[in-house]
């Protein structure tokens, strides 16, 4: 009896919103992480979000009526994530959420959204099975199925006698575990062995056992999969104990935050990118030269994804505003409107041109393949390699 | 395992084990003298390696509400070298020494002083970790830093030897934190052994009020004695925050749980027990094998749920007396 009436309650408190109209500006939640491990994405992500809501605000919002960006830090971990997740949908009742930061969080947090019937735009969540978990669950990160193989094809090119691989990967991480997966797959697709299998925590910070395993492997190649603070303390490692190979990141390490933990021994790092400032479109050239006035650095991947997921937002809002103003939807009925929109619509985003499949997941027409080149010991940049 | 293979495990356990040993040894300290574990000691851990890092980079970066400000006109004086770089550890160790005392005078005095139970104020010493916890993350963020790699001058990241056909390869930074961790525990085991400090100290942690009877001011010790806590922490944070970067305001959880099981396996109070438990957990953690190298944190916990139940006081620990 006390589950029903708890359950009842839980209902209403996720359902009211749906009496209601929306209010103005229009609250889109950033649900990601600021703190934690993972706020190194986190904070990219805060500022690319932050430029959305300038740009789109300085040109008018939503058909005039400007939008309004609520953050809930979401930490690093699966209650983080839900905690965040419930605050934006009943406190702050926003029209849908750019978040969270990790696969692992997603996992837990989204199907929160998906019972209160709120859009979600997954914007770094490239684990496979993300849009899956629900029809309000769709992401603007390219799965990691589709990154991961290019940048291994890429290390084949620079260096074709590659035969032996070592595997790193972090396995308290939902997204490292999947990518590891798809890395394995692509080496044994190659005809290549894979050597070494080792496995770390995201919170480890020591790792001469793996790194000694590894130099004993005689590999020719080092594949990690990790966040980019464990990430780089394995690559540092690596370098220091004596690896002279070359070594492929996987999503992780697309963050320029990687530079500060790796320094000079994160140069020659090949890393699969979703996004590059160097990608054409007007779109993008406009939020580089925004970005790079704001910030005084070039935007990371991490930012441009939730740029891009703000903006998919508001343009699939803009879209309904034309037909019948924002102010006077219910907030309920706004917000499944805004779901089907979001994967009707057709975006010009700084990833290039982005639509959704039925299922929400993200078709994108560009991928990159980056290697870092250090200029000092802090300073860096992922360079576009063809 | 070939002897090759075995002398680089020994050589990564020795390191990451004296950090273990003098960052519990702390916990240790406190205990021996007030009968209670200091939870604050894994928070004192990651300011002394802020301290230090700020010293050395001569500028608060980040997201934080300190961000950029700047210590010094120029670069810091406490950056290029050896020597510099030794001052720097020395203050960040003394200023997070002096964060313990004030730990001690806001969250142990005041419940000794109204005879509060022990488990009060290890209930207010998590408090007091956790808000020093997120006050760091309000002044610089949450952001890895990560010390220059010339910080210490133009070092080689890391030195190699043969032994057979294997090539023995440890990082310079490991040498140091062994280093200097060895040099801490000499100095240490001087100072309480042998100086009328220590002597006093040992007084106090024997029977405090006979040592208040023989004119010894107790509540000054413990003053001293959490600040000798802190100094250890704060050093032991400097070391590890050079060979793996400052992992965050989080960066002393995991090394707060593991200097508890350190000073559980070594022996409750026991300052050799301290040291050895480090030393044993260290060298644990470097021989569990590779496939398996994941787990290693469960290696402390599992290997003292063994050890106590063999041996309940701890390796080194003495056997509490039942008095009847």
């Amino acid at each position: 009896m006390k589950r029903v009436v708890l359950g009842s309650l839980i209902g209403a408190a996720l359902g009211a919103a749906s009496a209601q109209k929306v209010e103005t500006p229009i609250a889109i939640g950033i649900a990601v992480a600021q703190t934690s491990n993972v706020a190194l994405f986190g904070q990219e992500q805060v500022a690319g979000a932050k430029l959305a809501e300038k740009l789109i605000n300085a040109r008018g919002g939503i058909g005039g009526t400007p939008i309004r960006l609520v953050y809930q830090d979401a930490g690093g971990d699966e209650n983080g994530a839900i905690n965040a997740f419930q605050n934006l949908i009943t406190k702050e009742r926003v029209v849908g959420i750019v978040g969270p930061t990790l696969s692992q969080q997603a996992f837990a947090a989204d199907p929160i959204a998906e019972r209160a019937k709120i859009p979600v735009l997954g914007p770094s969540n490239t684990a496979k099975g993300i849009p899956q978990i629900g029809n309000y669950i769709a992401r603007v990160s390219a799965p990691v199925t589709v990154i991961a193989p290019a940048a291994l094809k890429q290390a084949l090119k620079i260096d074709p006698k590659i035969k032996r691989v070592a595997v790193m990967y972090a396995q308290n991480d939902a997204f490292s575990v999947s990518e590891t997966g798809i890395f394995q797959d692509t080496i044994k697709a190659q005809g290549l062995t894979v050597a070494t299998v080792q496995k770390s925590q995201t919170t480890d910070t020591d790792f001469t056992t793996q790194v000694t395993a590894v130099l004993n492997a005689k590999v020719d190649l080092v594949v990690i999969s990790a966040l980019a603070a464990d990430g780089g303390n394995i690559i540092k490692q690596l370098r220091q104990l004596g690896y002279k190979g070359l070594i492929v990141g996987g999503n992780g390490f697309n963050t320029t935050n990687l530079f500060a933990v790796c320094q000079k021994d994160c140069d020659g790092l090949l890393v699969a990118q979703a996004y590059s400032p160097l990608q054409s479109s007007a779109t993008n050239q406009v939020f580089v030269k925004e970005y790079r006035a704001l910030y005084k650095k070039d935007p990371p991947q991490f930012a441009a994804q939730a740029y891009a997921g703000v903006q998919v937002f508001a343009d699939a809002l803009r879209v309904i505003d034309r037909k019948k103003k924002l102010a006077q939807w219910d907030l309920g009925d706004l917000r499944t409107e805004l779901n089907k929109q979001i994967l009707a619509g057709k975006y010009n985003t700084p990833l290039g041109e982005l639509r959704f499949d039925k299922e929400g997941e993200v078709n994108q027409k560009e991928f990159f393949v980056a290697q870092v080149k250090m200029k000092d010991a802090k300073n860096g940049s992922f360079v576009f390699v063809k | 395992m070939d002897f090759g293979a075995f002398i680089q495990n020994l050589l990564n356990g020795l390191a990451i084990g004296s950090v273990y040993a003098i960052f519990a040894l702390g916990y240790t300290l406190v205990f021996s003298i007030l009968g209670i574990i200091n939870f604050a000691q894994g928070a004192v851990f990651t300011l002394g390696a802020y301290f230090t890092y700020t010293l050395v980079v001569g500028q608060f970066g980040g997201t934080g509400l300190l961000a950029g400000l700047t210590l010094f006109s120029g670069t810091s004086p406490f950056s290029g070298n050896p020597w510099s770089f030794g001052l720097a550890t020395l203050i960040g160790a003394v200023l997070a020494g002096v964060v313990a005392v004030i730990v001690e005078r806001l969250a142990f005095r005041p419940m000794r002083s109204r005879g509060a139970d022990p488990l009060l104020a290890l209930v207010s010493s998590l408090g007091v970790s956790l808000v020093i916890v997120n006050l760091i993350q309000l002044l610089v963020g949450a952001e890895i830093y990560t010390f220059p790699a010339d910080a210490y001058g133009q070092v080689r990241p890391a030195l190699s030897f043969q032994i057979g056909d294997r090539t023995v390869v440890i990082r310079t930074v490991q040498i140091i934190i062994f280093a200097v961790s060895l040099v801490m525990l000499l100095i240490l085991g001087y100072v309480i052994g042998r100086t009328k400090v220590g002597k006093a100290l040992r007084a106090v942690a024997e029977n405090p009020g006979t040592a208040s009877l023989l004119g010894i001011s107790v509540d000054r010790f413990v003053l001293i004695t959490f600040f000798l806590s802190g100094f250890l922490g704060g050093l032991a944070g400097t070391l590890v925050g050079t060979a793996f970067g400052v992992a965050g305001p989080y960066f002393g959880i995991t090394y707060g749980l593991k200097g508890l099981a350190v000073i559980v396996l070594g022996g409750l109070g026991s300052i050799p027990g301290a040291v050895l438990g480090g030393l044993v957990i260290g060298l644990a953690e470097a021989f569990v094998p590779a496939d398996y190298s994941a787990y290693k944190d469960a290696v402390a916990f599992a290997l003292l749920f063994v050890i106590l139940l063999v041996r309940p006081q701890g390796l080194l620990g003495k056997a509490a007396i039942q008095k009847v």
